[in-house]
């Protein structure tokens, strides 16, 4: 037998946890919290017990935390303390104190990370280490609340207060967080196991070669005077500054098609008004993420890609070489209205049309006009 | 000039994509009056016109390409050789046409001038 007590219901917030699930990266932050609630838990006994030298024998036997259920009406992960039969009785042992006092401890710690007091009346500098395992795979829009029920201070742990919470530890001088970036491979060591990404703006990054990703990385490597991207997702150290000093560990890797749409999109978004000797309109932020997910819907995969340019008008031009053909979509990112013109350089023919490409039917028209002129069978 | 003169045309580094030029490189926005600036192939050469263009007039481009006074003549479309702001400076006239038909012929002038190759690319 034994007593399942209510231990932690943490609020998860952000788009990806919309759907009523946990995606799985995040459990891993739950399990370095279990972690840590045992050592936190440990901490208090020694606390109060300073001249004991150890822990009772079994201190953290027969006590776990346990995930129950997904609590209804948002994600609410429902967390329990398992209490071997040994241990329940009328009063709560020892030791079930304990981690109930690391649960406010840690909890009370997030709060006034949130609210820039002091961390480490809460918890010892040994302690907050802890948080660099937790909370590091949430996304930028994403965060954590340990006190859902109090709107004031809810205790909430997302990248900030997470940063803050690992960096206030005086032991600490690097901590980790996800990361996924793309560049180019100027250098691999494989007596070293090692590799160099090198980012868009020329800064460049040590890596741990492993073996699963080395034939990726091997391969970019040698494709490194024809700049051959590959997008990175890790784990990167930094140091308190803020500085990358490393990849850690490597979750995948991925070539990047040399037109591919999103990576080009994300190379216009860098340019600034006046970008085209002094004239030159830089194209929106939020007209190049429309633009991304409607041409990731809408054009199909099966048929080639267009070369993208900005516009000196603040718009995004489409072209594709197709055999004899030169087509070319002038993109307003604004209006979403697009002009579309084909013309065969052998025989003087065009094609042209004004297409709107929020609606579904010009995508259609777009995809057979390509499909056509590229030879590729429907 | 001669029909086989080569007029020079900066091409922004904007206007590339793994080696290929748009076709945009070719073609004059409003804001030019609809006349596309070149270099006269006759009086200066394209390594001479991409340092005149980026040291001393300081614009970006990313090397010169360029199309012959027939291969314009071709597209019905006359040089001007103005010698404004400089003695070399040309311009293509598209003016009187309509968007269509100015993007349709800048088109053909890519189409010229990647046959051609680069002229000059710095190292």
């Amino acid at each position: 037998m034994t007593e399942v007590l209510d231990f932690l219901c943490p609020r998860l917030v952000g788009k990806r946890f919309e759907e009523h699930a946990v995606p799985l990266e995040v459990l891993k932050d739950f399990a370095a919290l279990e972690e840590m609630m045992t050592e936190v838990a440990k901490w208090h006994y020694r606390k109060e017990h300073p001249t004991r030298e150890r822990l009772p024998k079994g201190f953290t036997e027969g006590i776990s935390i346990k995930l129950k259920s997904l609590e209804d009406g948002s994600v609410m992960p429902k967390f329990v303390l398992v209490v071997a039969a040994s241990l329940a009785g009328l009063l709560p042992s020892e030791n079930q104190q304990c981690f109930e006092k690391a649960r406010e401890s840690i909890i009370s710690a997030v709060d006034a990370a949130e609210h820039s007091e002091n961390i480490t009346t809460h918890l010892p500098d040994s302690m907050l280490g802890y948080f660099d395992k937790i909370g590091r795979s949430l996304n930028d829009d994403e965060y954590i609340e340990f006190r859902p029920t109090n709107p004031l201070r809810p205790a909430k742990l997302n990248k900030e207060t997470r940063k803050k919470l690992v960096l206030a530890s005086s032991q600490t001088q690097f901590y980790t967080e996800d990361i996924q970036i793309k560049g180019i491979i100027p250098e691999a060591d494989q007596g070293k196991s090692s590799f160099t990404i090198e980012l868009i703006d020329g800064a460049r990054i040590l890596a741990q070669l492993d073996d699963v990703h080395s034939e990726i990385i091997m391969g970019a490597f040698n494709k490194y005077k024809k700049q051959q991207r590959i997008s990175v997702k890790g784990i990167a150290k930094y140091n308190r500054y803020g500085s990358i000093q490393k990849i850690e560990s490597i979750e995948y890797v991925n070539l990047i098609d040399e037109l591919d749409i999103s990576d080009r999109l994300e190379d216009i978004s860098k340019l600034k008004d006046g970008w085209l000797d002094g004239k030159g309109i830089a194209p929106s932020a939020d007209g190049l993420k429309w633009l991304d997910e409607t041409f990731g819907v809408s054009y199909e995969s099966s048929l080639p890609l267009p070369h993208l340019y900005p516009t000196a008008e603040g718009g995004i031009q489409a072209e594709w070489t197709l055999n004899d053909w030169e087509i070319s979509l002038d993109i307003d990112i604004a209006s979403k209205i697009a002009d579309f013109q084909g013309v065969n350089l052998k025989t003087g023919e065009e094609e042209e049309g004004i297409y709107d490409l929020s609606k579904k039917e010009t995508w259609d028209a777009i995809n057979s006009a390509i499909r056509n002129k590229a030879g590729v069978l429907a | 000039m001669k029909s086989g003169t080569l007029l020079h045309r900066q091409v922004h580094p904007g206007f590339i994509q793994n080696g290929k030029i748009s076709s945009q490189a070719f073609r004059p926005t409003p804001k030019d009056e609809n006349k596309l600036s070149v270099y006269n192939g006759d009086m200066i050469t394209a390594e001479k016109a991409y340092y005149h263009f980026c040291k001393q007039l300081n614009y970006s481009s990313a090397g010169v390409m360029s199309v012959t006074q027939a291969e314009c003549a071709s597209q019905s479309l006359p040089i001007g050789e103005d010698k404004i702001p400089f003695p070399e400076h040309c311009h293509i006239n598209f003016e009187g046409l309509a968007k269509s038909q100015i993007e349709k012929k800048a088109k053909f002038l890519k189409n010229y001038a990647e046959s051609r190759g680069w002229q000059f690319r710095p190292e």
